[in-house]
């Protein structure tokens, strides 16, 4: 017997994000962007958010002269303003063969639970006036998908549908997803990079590296399953790979801990990149709740901001 | 019992049986693997190697072999079982001739009993269908069909008064025949060997390809038989008598002396008389005539009885005629016997006359007053404006009757354009006048006077008339000396009858005959605008009708008595009627109306009284292809034929075995479901 998937679409509740309305999403850096928003931007102008003074030269329009500080100081001072500006981010998921994972305590595969995410990212971000793009590559295609960001209504819907079309395939493209990202990605933007980080932590450091220093922020939601983190299996069986499809014959009872040494030990090395890079980094689990998990990453990242 | 791989219902049991095997080899690799996603930090573990294959899940096993055991079962069944999967020896077409003339001596039952009888008798390994031959060849039991019903089917087939085509039975038999399983194809007639249904359809290419003929043995040259056919009825005025007069064909073969004819008219005996048949030619024309009311319909019926007589079923034909609706005649001549002959004291009731002054057409120009019929003497021809109100009523569809008393040159000129060349003028001498010598007595105008009641038009007299050259039209009447006196023309909508000569007494002695009114009625009658559809047709023929112009009648209702038969719809002011196969009279009448528009007679055909038979019959063997048996479609289908798949779906026990296979494959599921939930 099957049961019927629910679309991504009927998976998305609303209500339950609108747990997230408090948050408040601000970029860490001062991003330059074309709309007035929430988000600083690093040109001064002349609105209505006071930033500091400068001394007078001549030649500057006297309308932002601060006549009550000459009046007090007898010194000539023009105020300056801090422009506010709306923030581009881009939804860039990993697609590979081992995100169909789904255990059997998990309410979805990992791509699933990335999807989900995604989503609710892209809602909340263009709710609040932020452009939304995507970067996706599909199965063993070299040739990227890429939507424009753009902070229309219609494009929640366009972003939406391109979560619905991913298919997982294939092997590791980690590295693959950053190159084109730092290639197609210009303008300082925000990167939000869905995975479950099964790729050896080298073959992404020079891309995480490359992003981080073309002046982009990159956050990553690692998706993992249970059966992944804690190894629960306890009859003999034979597991195969989902990327490469080799199989092994596997007694659980006696394997679990060296698993267990083994995957915290290739995850240490990306936690400290993260650390060094200053990449915030959200663990997800297909068991829990994904809501649990955002809106708690998002409280972190509004305290650090 | 040869099997071959060739065989579609070999493969399909191949696909059966490796169906269960492919589930339990996928399900055992199913269950015993787990696809996982971090396998990297499990690389040092050992690579699997096959297990030894030891039995396990008994209680699957058994089901599975059930399953296995039940559709292999189930699929040798017809091979093992063998009765009703033999080779097709001879697939066989039994035409069955239910035509009126195998009613004769009671051949038709005699043929249906023995269809029956090799019908019982006929093994599993022949295929027999049954072709019903009637106006419309109809399959009675096709081959996929059972005996039984086969058998329920021709048990009810009885006697038909209809004409059908040999060909068009043969054709059908020949269509089941392509279709058919048997090594062997053949049609068997069970009729009667009639000659002229033989012969019509004796120049159709062949198109019966390696089939087998049996045709009846004829036991008889000839029958004897008694048949009244062709009954015709017309109405003719005799001053202020309103008769009618009936001819009716009989035709006798055989030793019978004399025949009693029975002649109905609503309910009224006209006529029974005893007619002697010695020494008379072997068709004779019988004719009755009586007054009737003209204004009231007119439905009756003529038999003749007589012995012996081989076929009873043509011994009795029907008629009806329509009421007589007075008729308009615009007259235009001098002829003082013509005017006279319809002024209202003669024709009163059936013809109104209107005499045109040659001064004063524009009333007839105009269409205003258009009369049913014109009748013209040739004088008139000079005038522009009469010329223009004959071409008015020719074109209009009108009937013209000409009467050429005078050529002149416009006269001329206008006959030349009527499709007659004027040749000059005969005149005879007073002592050694013309008179008719050939008259086409079958014509509508003259056919009532081959009765002696309505005069001899021998007795004409002609001294002076045209000699006409027609190209385009019909004559009907040629004087002694071969010249036409009297044409039908054919070349416009409307009817035109032109005589050569005036109704005058320098003319003729026709106005003074006792046959000219009569003459005169019958001819405006004829060239009257009337309803062109045949009143009277054969048992189960299909009638096209063209309603009068103006009718707004949505349906036509075809009635037997008091009961309704058939009823159609009218498209573009025509309707088609399904006559029925007995013969009577059949109303018809408008929608939901009861007054009756028109009564159709049926009668059978009078090729069916003819009983005569031949021995051999030319055509079957022109219609045969030689060549060599089974060469085109034994090559193309090499196992056709050895197992037939309706004997199989037939079998009870097949559908158990497939059912039974079928739900232990369903519980092997279920229980495969259960134990990998368990693992």
């Amino acid at each position: 017997m099957t049961s019927t998937t629910p679309t991504l679409a009927e998976r998305f509740d609303p209500k339950m994000l609108a747990t997230l309305e408090g948050l408040d999403f601000k970029a860490r850096y001062v991003m330059e962007g074309f709309l007035t928003g929430l988000h600083d931007s690093p040109f001064h102008g002349f609105s209505v958010e006071f930033s500091d003074y400068r001394n007078y030269q001549p030649g500057d329009d006297l309308r932002h002269l601060d006549w009550r500080l000459y009046a007090r100081s007898d010194r000539l001072c023009i105020k300056r303003y801090m422009q506010e500006t709306n923030v581009r981010f881009y939804l860039v998921c990993d697609t590979s063969a081992s995100m169909d994972y789904r255990g059997s305590g998990a309410w979805g595969s990992k791509l699933d639970c990335a999807k989900v995410l995604g989503a609710a990212l892209t809602w909340f971000l263009l709710k609040q006036n932020d452009a939304a793009g995507m970067l996706t590559v599909s199965g063993l295609a070299e040739v990227p998908e890429f939507i424009r960001p753009s902070q229309r209504p219609t494009q929640f819907g366009l972003i939406l549908r391109q979560l619905e079309l991913l298919r997982p395939a294939g092997e590791a493209c980690l590295s693959r997803l950053l190159q084109h990202a730092a290639r197609l990605v210009h303008r300082r933007s925000v990167i939000l990079f869905f995975s479950d980080l099964l790729e050896p932590s080298a073959e992404v450091e020079l891309g995480l590296k490359q992003l981080r220093f073309l002046g982009h922020e990159v956050l990553v939601f690692q998706v993992l399953d249970r059966d992944e983190l804690e190894f629960p299996f306890t009859e003999p069986r034979v597991f195969e790979d989902l990327e490469t499809g080799v199989r092994r014959v596997v007694s659980p009872a006696v394997v679990r801990q060296q698993y267990l040494d083994r995957f915290n030990g290739f995850m240490a090395p990306y936690y400290a990149l993260f650390r060094q890079l200053e990449i915030p980094h959200c663990l997800v689990r297909t068991d829990e709740n994904p809501w649990h998990a955002l809106a708690l990453f998002l409280a972190q990242r509004k305290r650090y901001c | 019992m040869p099997l071959s791989f060739l065989n579609p219902l070999i493969w399909l049991g191949a696909l059966a049986v490796a169906a269960p095997l492919w589930l339990h080899l996928r399900r055992k690799q199913e269950t015993q693997l787990h696809r996982f996603s971090a396998l990297r930090f499990l690389e040092d573990q050992p690579a699997p190697r096959r297990s030894p294959w030891r039995p396990r899940h008994l209680l699957l096993l058994a089901v599975r072999v059930l399953a296995l055991a039940l559709i292999l079962a189930g699929f040798a069944w017809p091979y093992l079982r063998g009765a009703n999967t033999l080779p097709i020896r001879e697939s066989r077409v039994y035409v069955l001739d239910n035509t009126l003339s195998r009613q004769a001596d009671g051949g038709f039952f005699v043929d249906r009993a023995a269809l029956l009888k090799e019908l019982n008798r006929a093994g599993n390994d022949l295929q027999v269908a049954v072709v019903e031959l009637t106006s419309v060849p109809r399959i009675v039991a096709g081959f996929a069909d059972d005996r039984q019903t086969a058998d329920q089917r021709i048990r009810e087939l009885q006697p038909s008064f209809e004409r059908g085509s040999y060909l068009a039975a043969f054709r059908q038999a020949n269509a089941l025949l392509n279709n058919s399983l048997g090594d062997k194809k053949r049609i068997i007639l069970l009729g009667d060997n009639q000659e002229n249904q033989w012969n019509e359809n004796i120049d159709t290419p062949p198109f019966l390809r390696q089939v087998d003929l049996d045709l009846p043995k004829t036991p008889a040259p000839e029958l004897p038989n008694l048949s009244l056919s062709e009954p015709r009825v017309q109405r003719i005025f005799l001053g202020d008598k309103s008769l009618v007069n009936f001819t009716v064909k009989l035709t006798h073969s055989g030793p019978a002396k004399t025949a009693n004819c029975l002649v109905l008219v609503n309910g009224q005996t006209i006529l029974n008389r005893s007619v002697d048949l010695e020494q008379q030619p072997e068709t004779l024309m019988l004719q009755a005539q009586w007054e009737a009311e003209p204004s009231a319909w007119l439905k009756g019926e003529a038999s003749v009885q007589g012995d012996p007589d081989a076929l009873p079923g043509d011994n009795r034909v029907f008629f009806s005629l329509a009421p007589v609706v007075e008729g308009k005649v615009a007259v235009l001549a001098q002829s003082s016997y013509l005017r006279l002959a319809l002024s209202p004291d003669i024709m009163r009731g059936e013809w109104a006359a209107r005499f045109l002054q040659p001064g004063n057409l524009a009333a007839e120009l105009a269409g205003t007053e258009d009369a049913d019929v014109l009748c013209l003497e040739s004088g008139y021809l000079q005038s522009a404006e009469v010329r223009k109100v004959l071409w008015h009523y020719l074109t209009n569809g009108r009937g013209v009757l000409l009467l050429v008393n005078r050529l002149t040159p416009g006269g001329d000129a206008c006959l030349r354009e009527l499709g007659f060349e004027p040749e000059g003028t005969f005149q005879a001498e007073e002592d050694n006048p013309d008179s008719f010598q050939f008259v086409f007595f079958n014509h509508a105008i003259f056919h009532p006077f081959l009765s002696s009641d309505y005069g001899n038009l021998m007795e004409i007299r002609l001294t002076d008339y045209a000699r006409l050259r027609a190209s385009a039209a019909l004559p009907l009447v040629f004087s002694q000396r071969g010249a036409p006196l009297f044409f039908q023309s054919t070349k416009f909508p409307g009817k035109l009858f032109v005589a050569a000569f005036g109704l005058d007494r320098e003319h003729s002695s026709w106005p003074i005959h006792q046959s000219f009114i009569p003459f005169l009625d019958l001819t405006l009658q004829a060239a009257r605008l009337e309803d062109t559809t045949p009143a009277s047709f054969e048992p189960a023929e299909v009638a096209q009708w063209q309603l009068p112009a103006g009718s707004t009648a949505s349906e036509v209702v075809l009635r037997a008595g008091d009961h309704e038969i058939e009823r159609a719809p009218v498209e573009h002011g025509r309707v088609r009627l399904r006559l029925p196969g007995q013969p009577g009279l059949y109303p018809v009448t408008f929608d939901d109306r009861q007054q009756v528009e028109r009564i159709f007679s049926v009668n059978p055909s009078p090729k069916e009284s003819r009983l005569v038979y031949v021995d051999v019959p030319a055509a079957p063997k022109l219609w045969q292809i030689e060549g060599r048996r089974g060469s085109v479609q034994e090559e193309a289908s090499p196992v056709r034929g050895q197992v037939r798949l309706a004997g199989v779906l037939q079998q009870r026990l097949w559908w158990w075995m497939m059912l039974g296979g079928l739900l232990a494959l369903l519980l092997e599921m279920e229980l495969a479901g259960r134990k990998r939930q368990t693992a």
